[in-house]
Formats: structure tokens, sequence, C-alpha cells
């Protein structure tokens, strides 16, 4: 039995579909951003999967652009949370909820 | 092999005009220069010294000057029905538009941050730097003709809002505000992203008929939905693509962080969210309606209808109860989305929708810089927390300030003869034409109730309290500068004189 298209696309759908119910569900500020990445690394394995398939190169190289956009995102939360430790000395989302009303 | 790739890199740089991206790297430029003048700044950080200034000083000055030149001799860089950047860009006198409001909105935005950031001791060169790139993310964005350096610009100018959002570091509600902007952002960014992918793959399928080479390019992309308008991927991939952008203008069911980021974050960027970003998403989703999704209308129309209906409701009803500012303009942020988005339905069908949802967007604009100013200017204190009572008299303490918050108000609610009656007349008139009876009955019904919560607030301005001592709201108390007098007074005229002449702007359109 070969491997072909329709096997990645579904394996990179379950993929998402984890990581979404990841973000939905999670309590922790750090496996929240471990469901985004993911579920961006879900939308890569799409992306190669069709590039090889559709003889096109350029799925392939967008993976790189998706890659360097998810490291610029994480970067940045890293920091808030950083800063958010600091104050509250908490990650849980839980305990975030002066914002309300 | 060698020469094919030769001759294939030669005719995309032959398409590289890169004289019409001119006022974006102008843009870019300033943005670094920001960051380059703080080096030579002998003491950060001290609001005291005049020659904290300086920034802002130049950003503006740099902005203005863009602004002349793309609205005066804009023609320059501006080259229609020509192939850019091998596809990657498409101009047309809309973008054309775009790029001066986005500019215009910087630039206010710029100066109500030098007010705010001076107030709470923030560091100037990064907000101006990030503000700066945001911009240039924004009028890339609307120009953008293909998924990668959409999704490419978007994510810069989402990034970078991230930062905005946080940028007050010691203060938790700026945090919070900015994690939950993050997390939901992304997970927004990350649906379009599987919508474009899913496009994209079966777009370029070699087992479909007709398929193209380029399945990211908005005009291939289009060819071949119009072939499969039927096709399950394509409708679900359409789908994700339109809910992404719909998170990006805070439309029902997408709506849940507006107003606890709205509350949070620093003013300006408040400002800055509700108006730019409001505005880039509205203008590319009216785009790829009528771009690559053409075809598709007949089932993208009910599903929008649904989410139009259901937001100027939901912002409305949410914002009558309302009492804190900041997350009562983010809900009736919302209602106003909603009433845009019912101009987005009819530019399917009626083509002048567009240009009455440029002018509606345009007065929005101007609008909400002016009550964002008011409550920049308002207080010394914390102004996450400032309600509806720290209103009281405003008028009477502060006449200037008074006649801002009215006129804006007005404006907004769509109180004759200011522009926002004009906007909302417009819209209304062009969903008419389009025949959405029921969309239109709704949108009455939430201007009704709109106008509600927009007079509490008014008669708040107005009327002092009697019988009980209340404990008045202190006003900032370092005064208005000549240069922000004139430039809120001239914001004020425009909201005039676009309400008794539209027909200035429309032309301009």
């Amino acid at each position: 039995m070969t491997i072909g298209i329709n096997e990645f696309i579904i394996a990179s759908s379950l993929l998402f579909l984890i990581g979404f119910m990841g973000v939905l569900l999670r309590r922790n500020t750090l496996i929240i951003y471990m469901s985004l990445e993911l579920m961006l690394n879900a939308v890569n394995l799409a992306l190669v999967a069709f590039s090889r398939f559709n003889q096109a190169m350029d799925g392939a190289i967008f993976v790189f652009f998706i890659m360097t956009v998810a490291a610029a995102e994480v970067a940045v939360g890293l920091a808030i949370i950083v800063m958010l430790f600091r104050k509250k000395q908490t990650v849980s989302v839980d305990e975030l909820n002066q914002l309300k009303g | 092999m060698n020469d094919l790739l030769i001759n294939f890199l030669r005719e995309t740089s032959q398409t590289n005009h890169w004289f019409v991206l001119l006022p974006e790297i102008a843009l870019a430029l300033l943005a670094i220069s920001m960051l380059g003048l703080d080096l030579f700044k002998k003491s950060p950080n001290a609001p005291s010294n005049p020659a904290s200034r300086l920034n802002t000083r130049i950003s503006i000055i740099g902005q203005i000057g863009i602004f002349i030149a793309i609205s005066c001799f804009g023609s320059a860089f501006y080259e229609e029905n020509r192939v850019l950047f091998g596809g990657l860009l498409e101009q047309s006198e809309k973008t054309q538009f775009m790029r001066c409001f986005f500019v215009f909105a910087s630039i206010s935005i710029t100066l109500l941050s030098d007010r705010y950031l001076g107030k709470f001791k923030l560091p100037k060169a990064e907000y101006l730097h990030l503000s700066l790139l945001v911009c240039a993310g924004f009028m890339l964005l609307v120009q953008s003709a293909h998924f990668i350096l959409f999704f490419v610009v978007l994510e810069m100018v989402t990034v970078a809002f991230y930062v905005l959002v946080a940028f007050q570091r010691t203060h938790l509600l700026s945090l919070e505000a900015g994690l939950k902007y993050l997390t939901l952002g992304a997970l927004s960014s990350t649906i379009l992203l599987f919508g474009i992918v899913l496009l994209y793959g079966i777009a370029g399928n070699p087992e479909m008929a007709g398929f193209v080479q380029d399945g990211f390019q908005f005009k291939e992309l289009q060819q071949f939905i119009s072939l499969h308008p039927e096709n399950l991927i394509v409708r679900l991939g359409a789908l994700l693509v339109i809910s992404g952008i719909c998170f990006k203008i805070g439309a029902v069911p997408f709506q849940i962080w507006v107003p606890d980021v709205y509350q949070g974050a620093p003013t300006p960027t408040t400002a800055y969210l509700a108006t730019a970003s409001k505005a880039a998403g509205i203008f590319i989703l009216i785009q790829l309606l009528q771009g690559p999704f053409l075809a598709l209308s007949a089932f993208l129309i009910p599903f929008l209808s649904v989410i139009c209906a259901v937001t100027i409701l939901y912002g409305n009803i949410a914002a009558t109860g309302q009492t804190n500012i900041k997350r009562l303009i983010g809900l009736s942020g919302i209602s106003h989305a909603g009433y845009l988005l019912l101009g987005v339905i009819a530019a399917i069908s009626v083509p002048f929708a567009f240009d009455a949802v440029l002018f509606y967007l345009t007065v929005y604009m101007v609008s909400s810089i002016l009550a964002f100013g008011t409550i920049t200017y308002l207080g010394q204190v914390e102004e996450s927390t400032i309600e509806l009572r720290d209103f009281n008299g405003l008028l009477h303490r502060s006449p200037f300030l008074g006649s801002l918050g009215l006129i804006s108000l007005g404006s907004l609610a769509g109180i004759p003869p200011l522009g926002g009656f004009i906007g909302k007349l417009l819209l209304f008139w062009v969903a008419y034409q389009a025949g959405l009876f029921f969309l239109l009955a709704v949108a009455i019904i939430g201007v009704v109730i709109s106008i509600y919560y927009y007079f509490g607030w008014l008669r708040a301005i107005v009327l002092r309290p009697e019988g009980e001592e209340l404990v008045e709201y202190p006003l900032d108390s370092s005064p208005l500068l000549l240069s922000e007098r004139c430039f809120f007074i001239s914001l004020l005229t425009l909201v005039v004189i676009l309400g008794l002449f539209p027909g200035l702007l429309l032309n301009l359109i």
C-alpha cells in the first residue's frame, strides 16, 4: 500500500483539530502556545503534501514563510508570558481574569 | 534548464516596479530611523526633556510628506492594469484611496500616542517604530493579490499589534489584553492559513479540470473557482478564509476578544485597532468576495447575512449595559462592523456600495479618533478604568474637550448633519438597492438601540449632575499644545463638512 495525498491530508486535518481543541480546552498558556504551533505544523504538512502532489514548488516555499512567522509570534508571546509571570506568578488563563464586565 | 531558469527570473524581475512601492519603503525607512535616533539620545525615557518630542516630530513630518506625495502625486506610485512583482500586487483607485486612509490614520495615532506615552513615561521610539511598520503593512495588505504576500503582510501587522497591545508592560491589564489578543489572533491566523492551503491544494490538483499553475494568485484562483463552485474543499477553504478575516474585524461569533483587548490596550493602540485594522479587514473582505470568491457568492451570502444581523444586534445590545468607556467603544465598534458588513454584502450586486463602505470607514475613522482623543486627554490616572460617569459635566469643565466628545459621539451615533449620518444613510441606501430588506430592518433596529447608549454618554458630557457631590475626574494637567488643538479642530471641521458636502469625499473615492 502506498501512502497517497489523502492520507497526508487526513493526518494533517487530525493534527489541526488536536491543536484546535488544545487551544480551546487547555488552561496553561504555554500548552496553548504549543497547540498553536501544532496547528501551524499541521498546515505545513498539508502544504508540503499538496506541493509535492501538484508538482509546484511555491507551496514548499510558503512553508519557510510560515515557520518564520511562527517564530516571530512565539518570540512575542513568550515575552508577554514572562512579563505576566513576573507580575502574577502564574501562567494559567483561569487566573488572568482582570478584564471582564 | 539553466537558460529556462534565467529567462524565468528575467521575466519576473521585469515586473518589479519598485518605484510604485516608494511610499511603503519610505515608511519603513522612517520606522528604522526612529530606532536610530534613539541611539543618539543622552537620557533615555525622559518625558520632561523637550528633546523627547523629537521622534514624534520627525515621524509626523515624514508621514505628512508621504501623505502629500500619495494624495497629490499619486499617479507616480500607481500603475493600473499591470502585473506587478509577478502578480503579487494589484493596484486600483480604491487601493490608492486606502493608502491615503492608512497614512492619515497613522498620523493621528502618532499624535495621540505622543501624549499617552509621555503621560505614562513609556519609551516612544519603539512605539512609533512599530506603528509606522503597521501602517506600511496595511498599505501592502490592501494591494496584495497573492495569498503568500497576503499572509506574510497580515502576520507582520498582527505581530506588531501584539506588541502594541501589551506595550504598557508594567501594567497587568495591558499584558492580559496582549495575551488574549495573541492567543486568539494566532488561532484565527491559523484558521485562515488552513483555508488558504486547502484552496491552493485543490486549485493546483492535476486531476481537476482546469487546474492552475499558481493556486495562491487571486486571478488564477478566481478562474479555477468559477469552474468548480460546488466543490466541497473549495467551499470549506473559502469559509475558513472568511472566518479568519471576520475575526480581524470583530464580527460575531469571532468578537470574543474585542471588549477585553480594547479595554486593556493603550488608548492609541485601541484607536488604531478600531480604525485601521477594521478598515483593512473590511477592504480585503470586499476584494476577496469580488475577486477569487465571486463564483461562490450564492453560497457565502447567506452565511455573511447571518453574521451581519447577529453582529449588529449583539454589538448594540451588549453596549447598552456597559459603563466602562473603552469597553463601550469596543462593543459599539462591533455593531459598526455589522453595518459595514451590510455594505460588503450589498457590494456584490451594487457597485456603488464599495464607495459607500469607504465613505463610512473614513467618517468612522475620523470620529473614532476624536473620541479616543477625548479619552486620552481626559485623565491622568489609569485609562482602562474610565467610566461613563467620569464624563459628567465635561462640557463645563473643559469646553474644548467637551465639544470634541459631543461632535465625535454625535457622528458615531449618526445624528444629522454630521458625517456619520450621511455614512449610515449611504449604507442603508445601497442595502435597499441590493434588496437586502431583512438586514436593513435589523440595521435600523440596531441604530435605534445605539441611540440609547450614545445619548447616555452625550447627556453625561452636557449635564452636570445636581444634588449628589461627585468626585470630578481630574483632567490632564499639562495643557493642550497648539498643534494638537489645530489637529483636533481640523478633524472636527472634517466631520461637519463631510456631513454637509459628502460629494467632496465621494468624488475622491
